[in-house]
């Protein structure tokens, strides 16, 4: 476990197109080490492709990734694998496979096919079950979970890759309240132990109640980002999804919640 | 080391030196089975036949000991025609397994994308067009290559998900049938019959030097399986998840490709299209591995088996008169995968 190894993951003049598209547009962003970043903003804004590009599935038309101030692409991926864990939206798995199983691909970047098996993995593999609370289902087939639970799996694969960096798309989309915050929950317990992380979020409370840093997006451009405190206006809200709302801070955590929400009539 | 290794549940851990390696216990076991079975159903197959033995007489021709009339018929008659069943049942079912995953669908085969078609074209041609035929073994092999070539290049590219290669090796395939059926049609009898067995896949009409040719393209086709079973696990996963481990979908998928088209190419070239074999096969290691990995040994081994029974079937079915082994996998095959389709627990998997 080395946690603390520094790794920093930066956008330079990043434009990623889809076709002839633009769709992210000479975007600048670093991820703040150690922190939880959230990507907010409306549907087809870019934000999963900005996830994309900086986890380097989407290749830039300008401008790049740097990963430890270097170019992502002209590093080899399975270093950058060592470096930099996904968890993308579309996650197919093989059939019948366990908990366990899934978990053990994560040590791939670490593995050959002459050193399938080492104590790092093993390690790793038992780390990953403990985080993720998966030990008990560890030889539960992966069809049989939950939701929650088999998105925690596939966390636990990230975990077991051991990098410092780790960057999730959507990773509670398609769960009830009560999964949303067992994985929000998780995701903030890794951040705690020194990984960097940044994710696509949907749900704006859930983003700053469990972000560090917010980075709002619309139509390709970042147009506001900063600690959700300060972040979070009416002006944004009404900016990012045509929304009057006002704030209020929740009265336990004291991150901004929205209330007396109305959608405004499109000109 | 403070703690003691221990390999995950179900594996053992070989190691040496710093040098590890995860194998499978129950593949194995299920590999070792297989093993088994082909054994019998290879000393059957050499003793079976208008000259019929023992087990035990087979087992010294083979060894070259006991009477040499056994040792002729056995060595000069038989093995060579129960290598190439042997060859091309586990090449076509090595290859059918690595399509089936590669297209994640268990009802791809090498068949789809036109290779099998092609060779078949290329051989009948080679039959029937000219007074003095030039090896029809060596025209499938140019077939099977020039489908292959075709298809990469007029998809360009493997496409995203393979798809544009298969579609044009969908429109490569029935050209070729198209073509077949053409020149079968404009050809006397006789000849049209001489070109029968390439357009149903039949042990007859092997060449022994394709046999031999065979042998070791399997053999380093399976060799390279064999090291790459730990980066073929991936090709079910999403091409995100395969990206996010550190590895090249795109490469991945160009070598099982390349490595299905080979196996393909050399098997036609031997036995003609015996397709079926490409889906039973890698359905029954995966039936005995109970749906869970990717079973290429086990795939390889299956075919070899099925189709050496079939072969055998094939000959003393209905003795004197012989069934190619391709309409025979048909008819025993045909029943039997509709039979697994069917019972297949879940859906989705298909």
């Amino acid at each position: 476990m080395n946690p603390t190894l520094n790794v920093t993951l930066s956008a330079k003049d990043l434009t990623l197109q889809h076709g002839n598209t633009t769709i992210v547009e000479s975007l600048n962003l670093t991820l703040p080490e150690g922190k939880v970043t959230a990507i907010v903003g409306p549907n087809g804004c870019g934000k999963s492709t900005l996830l994309n590009g900086l986890s380097r599935i989407h290749h830039p038309s300008h401008g790049g990734v740097l990963l430890d101030g270097k170019d992502i692409h002209k590093q080899a991926s399975r270093d950058v694998a060592r470096r930099l864990a996904l968890l993308p939206q579309d996650t197919i798995a093989p059939d019948g496979i366990t908990v366990s199983e899934l978990i053990r691909f994560g040590r791939h970047p670490h593995q050959s096919a002459l050193k399938q098996w080492q104590m790092s993995d093993q390690e790793a593999i038992d780390y990953a079950l403990k985080a993720a609370d998966l030990s008990a289902l560890k030889d539960r087939l992966l069809d049989t979970l939950s939701g929650g639970q088999r998105q925690r799996a596939w966390i636990a694969m990230s975990i077991a890759q051991e990098t410092p960096l780790l960057l999730l798309d959507e990773p509670t989309s398609a769960l009830d309240l009560g999964h949303q915050i067992e994985v929000f929950e998780l995701i903030k317990a890794l951040s705690e132990e020194g990984k960097t992380v940044a994710m696509v979020v949907h749900d704006l409370p859930s983003a700053c109640r469990y972000a560090d840093h917010i980075v709002a997006m619309k139509s390709g451009k970042i147009i506001s980002e900063g600690c959700p405190k300060d972040v979070m206006t009416k002006e944004l809200v009404l900016e990012l999804y045509g929304i009057e709302c006002d704030l209020m801070p929740d009265p336990m955590t004291g991150s901004p919640i929205l209330i007396n929400i109305k959608r405004v009539q499109s000109e | 080391m403070m703690h003691n290794m221990t390999p995950p549940e179900g594996y053992l851990c070989l190691t040496l030196g710093q040098y590890t390696c995860l194998i499978d216990k129950n593949a194995i076991v299920r590999n070792l089975l297989l093993v088994t079975l082909l054994i019998f159903a290879s000393i059957g197959s050499l003793a079976i036949g208008t000259l019929s033995l023992s087990p035990w007489e087979v087992v010294q021709a083979v060894f070259s000991v006991g009477d040499t009339m056994n040792q002729f018929v056995v060595q000069e008659l038989r093995l060579q025609r129960l290598l190439a069943g042997l060859y091309t049942g586990a090449a076509f079912s090595l290859a059918g397994c690595l399509m089936q995953t590669l297209a994640r669908n268990r009802l791809a085969t090498p068949g789809i994308i036109g290779i099998d078609n092609a060779a078949m074209a290329f051989a009948v041609s080679s039959v029937v067009s000219t007074g003095i035929s030039i090896a029809p073994s060596g025209m499938a092999l140019v077939g099977a290559a020039t489908a292959a070539a075709l298809a990469f290049g007029l998809s360009g590219s493997s496409g995203t998900r393979g798809y544009r290669f298969i579609v044009a090796g969908i429109g490569i395939g029935s050209i070729a049938g198209a073509a077949t059926q053409l020149m079968l049609s404009q050809v006397a009898i006789d000849t049209a019959n001489a070109a029968f067995p390439w357009t149903v896949g039949s042990l007859n009409a092997r060449s022994s030097l394709m046999v031999s040719v065979l042998g070791v393209g399997l053999l380093i086709c399976l060799i390279a399986c064999m090291l790459l079973t730990h980066v073929f696990s991936l090709l079910s996963f999403s091409d995100a998840v395969v990206i996010g481990l550190g590895r090249n979908m795109k490469h991945l998928r160009m070598i099982a490709l390349s490595l299905s088209i080979v196996l393909t190419g050399l098997s036609v070239a031997v036995a003609g299209p015996v397709g079926l074999v490409a889906l039973i096969g890698p359905e029954v290691a995966r039936v005995l591995a109970r749906y869970r990995g990717t079973p290429l040994v086990g795939s390889a081994l299956a075919g070899a088996l099925i189709m050496v029974i079939a072969d055998l079937l094939g000959r003393t079915m209905l003795s004197p008169i012989e069934i190619p082994v391709g309409i025979v996998t048909s008819i025993i095959g045909g029943p039997y995968l509709i039979w697994i389709l069917i019972r297949q627990r879940s859906a989705h998997s298909l």
